[in-house]
């Protein structure tokens, strides 16, 4: 099989990528920007508006369960299975949750076990954000709906400054990565593919087609794993030349490091600045459980929400983490122009998260109201 | 390399699937979610004696759980009751609010979009009906100058979206001492609000799931004064 005939294309595959992140994340963030030259009618169509058909019926759904479920204890049941579709439907709307996530797994070195546990992860939090405002400010403070307004406000800035952080960082370590990997192209092409050092020296030597010669694909699973971490390592391995950065290797961490306790510790930052934004919806729903005397119904089906969106979320960033994969595995055998094209990507995503941080703090992108007035 | 894998085995459904939803991308949209509060709308068209408009009174009734929402915290002295008063704060809040939404109410004078017509609103109130547990806001908006414009066309719509308006099954407008001969029309985005409960089971049928295909959902009232 050759390179061509097992997928895609590189240069279709760089396409799939822009246009997977364009989707999850421009769309979301093109969809929040508030009206341009004075409002006008919404026109939702195509899937999205179908989206929004599908929330709205099991949000209002949600609504009567919980006004059923108040003489009607079996309604309970109902409750929970229409939270849990509403989860789904409503993360699949525009957000710009998901495509922070998804940039930041488009950018960093994740596995699509650590993708889908950051989803539930930030999709739980989201519950438990929403359960807390209402828990605290309605039943302990007995706060009006404007105060309530107004923390989420708070909170809200403090996820953006958070995400900005996330992003900026990550700009930081990718577009050091991006200019190192441009870098060795410019001076030593040979030295800046994966598997480079004895791979391009015996396909130099034995004068092979690149396609016959020995690729780090045609070994065993298991043998690819180690190998390839090996050559990762090659790859980084720039003690025979001077180093761009005093401080060393200024790249995008291993694989190996980010599942250590620090790559945790990254992962949290980016659930933290996601999922302290609560859903508005979560939030009217808590209220009029609480109005009817059913909080902990409230509760229940909020929770359950959560684990609709995380299913939702965790679809999109196994998405995104499998098609980076996909690209690594080509870019790889590309050589050091790949590896520049992976650093690319890698540098746009982090660049995403970063805008995403930007416009929702400068308010040039909304998230959801909370108080209609 | 895993996901790679998965991602090669089940290549071309996945990327077809990842294609529709770049696709969907393109249509972009300036609703950002779905509707949180659902607003049951009854419009006034007030009228000078001389035919020139003055205003529109709102009357909008909104749903019981935003309802729930927005009355959480205030006092009562009936539980469970709220009397005019009592939610007079909360009709102040509304309307000072609503300024930056303006007044989700767009006037068009003989086809004309207009900006900036109306001034600060009069006579607000809320009242609360225990019963169904929903609020009503009541209030004025007078027009900066009185509008003698033959064609005057007043649309509400939140551009957001997270209001949904719909007019009221009966009488949703009426023209205070218009002159005889000015006739009214009515525009509903489609039948009813975005979804009353009654088109509930509608949506539910499959052939009806692309009614999010080019909706339109401002609530058009038309006034023609020949």
């Amino acid at each position: 099989m050759t390179s061509e005939g097992r997928c895609l294309h590189p240069a279709s595959l760089a396409t799939l990528i822009v246009a997977l992140t364009l989707t999850i994340g421009v769309h979301s963030a093109w969809a929040q920007f508030g009206p341009f030259g004075g409002p006008r009618p919404p026109m939702v169509g195509g899937i999205v508006g179908w989206v929004f058909v599908k929330q709205a019926m099991f949000y209002r759904a949600l609504a009567g369960m919980i006004r059923l479920a108040k003489s009607d204890g079996s309604a309970l049941w109902g409750l929970m299975g229409i939270s849990f579709v509403y989860g789904i439907f409503h993360a699949a709307g525009p957000g710009h949750g998901k495509a922070v996530i998804s940039s930041y797994l488009l950018a960093n070195e994740e596995t699509w076990r650590r993708g889908i546990t950051l989803s539930f992860a930030s999709a739980v939090m989201q519950s438990l954000t929403a359960v807390t405002i209402v828990g605290v400010a309605a039943v302990l403070l007995g706060a009006t709906a404007k105060f309530m307004g107004d923390t989420v406000r708070v909170i809200e800035i403090v996820s953006y400054g958070l995400i900005v952080l996330v992003g900026a960082r990550l700009l930081w370590v990718k577009g050091l990565g991006f200019v190192r990997a441009w870098r060795d192209l410019k001076t030593v092409p040979e030295k800046a593919s994966l598997c480079s050092g004895t791979d391009q020296r015996q396909r130099l030597a034995s004068n092979k087609p690149p396609d016959q010669v020995y690729r780090c694909d045609q070994a065993d699973a298991d043998a690819r794993t180690h190998h390839a971490a090996a050559c990762e390592h090659q790859d980084h391995n720039h003690d025979e030349e001077p180093d761009l950065f005093p401080w060393g290797h200024a790249h995008g961490p291993e694989p190996q490091e980010l599942a250590g306790p620090g790559g945790w510790r990254r992962g949290w930052s980016a659930v933290l600045a996601v999922g302290l934004r609560p859903c508005s919806g979560a939030i009217i729903v808590l209220v009029f459980a609480l109005a009817q005397g059913l909080f902990w119904a409230g509760v229940a089906s909020t929770v359950v929400m959560g684990l609709g969106t995380a299913i939702t979320v965790a679809t999109i960033a196994t998405l995104a983490v499998g098609a980076k994969a996909i690209a690594k595995r080509f870019i790889h055998e590309r050589g050091g122009y790949g590896i520049v094209m992976l650093r690319a990507i890698e540098t746009g995503a982090a660049a995403l998260v970063l805008i995403f941080g930007v416009l929702l703090l400068a308010g040039y992108m909304a998230s959801e109201r909370l108080a209609g007035f | 390399m895993t996901g790679a894998r998965l991602w090669l085995r089940a290549s071309v459904l996945t990327r077809l699937a990842l294609f529709i939803v770049a696709c969907s991308g393109v249509i972009a949209t300036k609703a950002q979610a779905h509707p949180h509060v659902w607003a049951t709308i009854r419009t006034e068209l007030l009228y000078a004696p001389d035919g020139s408009v003055t205003g529109v009174r709102h009357v909008w009734t909104f749903d019981d759980g935003y309802s729930a929402f927005a009355t959480m915290g205030i006092a009562a002295k009936t539980k469970g009751q709220f009397t005019r008063e009592e939610l007079q704060p909360l009709a102040q809040v509304n309307v000072e609010s609503l300024k930056d939404y303006d007044y989700f109410t767009y006037a068009k004078f003989n086809g004309k979009r207009q900006q900036d017509v109306f001034n600060e609103p009069v006579d607000y109130w809320l009242d609360y009906d225990p019963q169904a547990g929903e609020l009503t806001l009541h209030f004025t908006l007078p027009f900066k100058k009185p509008v003698t414009a033959k064609l005057l066309t007043i649309e509400v719509y939140d551009p957001e979206f997270f209001v949904d308006f719909g007019f009221a099954e009966d009488d949703p407008v009426k023209l205070v001492g218009a002159p005889a001969q000015c006739t009214v029309s009515t525009e509903k985005p489609y039948d009813g609000n975005f979804l009353i409960s009654q088109n509930l089971n509608r949506s539910f049928i499959p052939s009806e799931a692309n009614i999010g295909m080019g909706m339109d959902f401002a609530n058009k009232i038309s006034v023609k004064c020949p």
